[in-house]
């Protein structure tokens, strides 16, 4: 079986753009979570947000007009330039056919709905724009970054909503593991919408003033947008490059938990089987996983479940393998959230570093485990496990290892 | 090599009607689902489930908070494992290693701007939570999993017309990778109000309401919906369940041609590489090529776009093979399309005969398009799936037991 590896991080999120300055971020502690500026929630109960600032699409989208794709697509292609850019890549040396786009995304363009509704509401059905009908339909974000790329392989949105950037992630490497294509870019897009933060609220999901997993106190998640894309290449292709490898992908692991839409299984079920197919794929035991990159969204409910996932497979007696939630500090960016995750973990690996969970104040009995407490620890994992669960019972495992480690 | 991939057996529910038998009694007979449209009203024409109950396939219970997507999806899905012998008993917890993988292109766009609209008209206060899950793009196959207790992996594809193909594809690589036993693949597509009205604006759609693929005087697409899903397993698997396998999974190819949103690339370059990756895949020339499900849908360009990647690949031989334009009888099913033209390239090869083309004129564009039925020999068809955002993806299908 071939290795893939990752080779390039293409990051875009509330906490600044671009792999170092987000890593940074995120072993420092910062938050990119605040008062929502991009619509009016007056008559919302909630007002915190997680979005993308200083982000100007003008400066990536260069083969289109930029006006004339939704922020969901310039999110991504942002990050697809980053991600090549860090990865060193020189495109014009590849077979373009050869190289190919795997996204995740929980919304696709939901601003375009939006942006639907206000012109039927304020003008009527026929002054909507024609224009942004061809844009909507969510694979449209990965043929965007085809577009921009000039990419000619393989192409595919698995829009499976808030694991979506786990699925994308895997099914880049089963490509590549396929013979299917020499390069990936493969990850997650999503933009801060009022459809995804109304859902939320009247869910009751949303924290009221700060995000907080397994902490006692905790009240719920925060709504956030961005996206990550990851260059994935089969090791000896990195190698021959002589590129930097920051982590390789051993396998994955996905469930579905049958149970209900948006209430995650009360034991876990699902999640306890996803992180077990990961394993298995990788050929590891649970005692060789050294860092939990945990789903922790904030929720009462998630967060109870998942540390009763982890406690069943890996059992409850310490120590404990470290898990944190950079959600604490990234809010939830939806169907980018596991791919920025992916990336966290990927750089985590490659340091030695595990970041935080951010505003843990007291422990929560439903919840024990060891969640890294606020700071950063250096811990020099070798391998790590990267939860994600979703709407509609989607859950996926990632297994990420420090290159050199594990050969198959 | 790896043990090959097999259809097992298949559930759907179009416009052509709901169930295997009714579905190709009525595509043989050269039947069009093509009519005046009572969920959209107003004159529209489209290829529209009618009279869609799904209360008598799911019975009564739970199916209010399934919107149209979920609810199709959920029945093609209940006639496929039903059809397979592997239907969860009720009471029972569901089998682990079955799951579902959907393609579909618009999702519940219904929901999503219904929820929005009431958002805001009424406020926020006034929407219904119960109604959010729906606004998700993976919501039907979540559904589906829930009401079939489907609890291996469960995957949403999209990859605009071509999304059918890429999710029996994908479905046939995770059986290959050992993630499950048994995967429902296929698509799901509704026909709503929003997407319709974007197929009118934009010009796609038939300003005459009529599907006439590869005809000269063809003028657009005329939107349809519905859910076709196949029970897939590996060959091994198949057998260790009691499984029959009908005819396998040969090949795939997929490119995209990087060019635009919204137009199809005339010169058909990744069409083709499409085409010539899954012969390649397949471990076949053109030669073996016995019967072409196109992906033709009256669309101007599209059309034509396909006929020069035919034309490319087949060169002069393409005169002498059979091709079949499903979309003719069952209208543009967008996600599902691909799922569509595939079921409809299995029961061709399995009777050795191309379902008819409903309206086509003889040799239509160098073609070898027919209204009525075309028997041929041989095991292999084609199956395309052009998409006008550059995905290009096709697949070929193979006679089980001629090998």
């Amino acid at each position: 079986m071939k290795r893939v590896v990752i080779t390039g991080l293409g990051l875009i999120s509330p906490v600044g753009s671009g792999r170092q300055p987000v890593w940074e971020a995120l072993l420092e502690g910062k938050s990119g979570i605040g008062p929502v500026a991009s619509f009016d929630t007056s008559l919302f109960p909630v007002h915190l947000g997680a979005e993308v600032k200083d982000f100007d699409a003008r400066n990536y989208v260069r083969r289109q007009p930029v006006e004339s794709m939704g922020r969901g697509s310039h999110l991504a292609i942002g990050a697809a330039r980053l991600a090549v850019e860090d990865a060193g890549l020189d495109l014009a040396h590849y077979d373009r056919r050869r190289v190919g786009v795997s996204m995740g995304t929980t919304s696709g363009e939901p601003r375009l709905v939006e942006q639907y509704n206000d012109t039927r509401n304020a003008r009527g059905l026929e002054a909507i724009d024609s224009a942004i009908f061809p844009q909507y339909p969510c694979h449209v974000i990965p043929s965007n970054i085809a577009i921009e790329l000039d990419l000619h392989g393989p192409s595919l949105m698995i829009p499976t909503a808030c694991a979506a950037g786990n699925y994308a992630i895997g099914y880049g490497m089963d490509l590549l593991r396929a013979g299917r294509a020499d390069l990936m870019l493969a990850g997650g897009a999503d933009a801060f919408s009022r459809i995804t933060y109304m859902g939320f609220a009247r869910l009751g999901a949303i924290a009221p003033d700060c995000c907080q997993p397994f902490d006692k106190n905790r009240k719920g998640m925060v709504p956030g947008e961005g996206a990550a894309v990851l260059v994935l290449e089969p090791l000896e292709a990195a190698q021959a490059r002589g590129a930097k490898v920051y982590a390789e992908i051993l396998g994955y692991g996905l469930s579905c938990d049958s149970h209900h839409m948006t209430a995650a299984h009360p034991q876990g079920d699902g999640a306890v089987r996803a992180m077990a197919m990961a394993l298995r794929e990788s050929g590891l035991r649970p005692d060789q996983v050294d860092y939990i990159s945990a789903h922790g969204t904030g929720t009462l409910t998630n967060d109870r479940m998942e540390t009763l996932a982890v406690r069943t497979l890996f059992g409850a007696s310490s120590p404990h393998v470290p898990m944190s939630s950079i959600k604490s500090m990234l809010g939830h960016m939806m169907g980018a959230a596991s791919a920025i995750e992916a990336a966290a973990c990927a750089m985590a690996l490659d340091t030695g570093f595990i970041p935080p969970t951010l505003n843990y104040q007291e422990a929560d009995p439903d919840c024990e485990w060891d969640y890294v407490p606020n700071v950063a620890r250096e811990t020099h994992p070798r391998v790590a496990l990267n939860n994600a669960y979703a709407f509609g019972g989607n859950n996926a495992s990632l297994c990420l290892a420090r290159c050199g480690e594990w050969t198959q | 090599m790896t043990s090959p991939v097999v259809v097992a057996g298949a559930g759907v529910i179009c416009s052509l009607g709901a169930g295997i038998q009714e579905f190709e009694a009525a595509l043989y007979s050269g039947a069009t689902g093509i009519g005046h449209s009572v969920l959209l009203g107003g004159g529209a024409i489209a290829a529209e489930v009618r009279d869609f109950a799904p209360q008598k396939w799911l019975g009564s219970k739970g199916n209010r908070a399934l919107d149209r997507s979920a609810r199709l999806l959920c029945v093609a899905a209940h006639m496929a494992l039903e059809g397979a012998g592997l239907a969860t008993q009720d009471g029972t917890e569901g089998d682990p290693n079955i799951g579902l993988i959907c393609a579909t292109m618009f999702g519940g766009l219904h929901s999503i701007v219904s929820f929005d609209w009431s958002g805001l008209v009424d406020g926020p206060d006034y929407v219904n939570p119960m109604e959010f899950p729906n606004t998700v793009i993976n919501s039907p196959a979540g559904q589906a999993a829930i009401k079939h207790r489907l609890r291996g992996v469960n995957s949403t594809i999209c990859a605009g017309l071509a999304s059918g193909l890429y999710a029996l594809h994908y479905a046939a690589e995770f059986l290959r990778f050992g993630r499950a036993q048994v995967l429902l693949a296929g698509g799901v597509e509704e026909l709503c109000e929003e997407s319709f009205l974007g197929f009118r604006k934009t010009g796609a759609a038939s300003p005459s309401g009529q599907a006439r693929p590869f005809a000269s005087g063809r003028d657009g697409t005329v939107v349809g919906e519905g859910s076709a899903l196949w029970v897939l397993a590996t060959e091994e698997t198949a057998q260790a369940r009691g499984l029959r396998p009908r005819l396998e999974i040969r090949g795939f190819g997929s490119a995209h041609d990087a060019a635009g949103i919204g137009d199809f690339q005339l010169s058909g370059k990744a069409a083709t590489a499409a085409i010539e990756q899954a012969l390649e895949s397949a471990e076949i020339g053109p030669a073996q090529v016995s019967a072409i499900i196109a992906g033709a849908s009256g669309s101007r360009a599209g059309d034509e776009m396909e006929r020069r990647a035919l034309r490319n690949v087949f060169q002069n031989r393409l005169r002498e093979i059979p091709v079949c334009a499903p979309k003719a009888a069952i209208g543009e099913t967008l996600g599902a399309s691909g799922a569509f033209a595939a079921l409809v390239g299995g029961m061709a090869l399995a009777r050795q005969n191309l379902p008819p083309t409903p309206g086509a004129s003889e040799a239509a564009d160098g073609l070898r398009l027919s209204p009525s039925a075309q028997p041929f020999e041989g095991s292999c068809v084609l199956v395309n799936a052009f998409s006008c955002d550059g995905n290009n993806a096709s697949l070929v299908l193979r006679s089980w037991g001629d090998r």
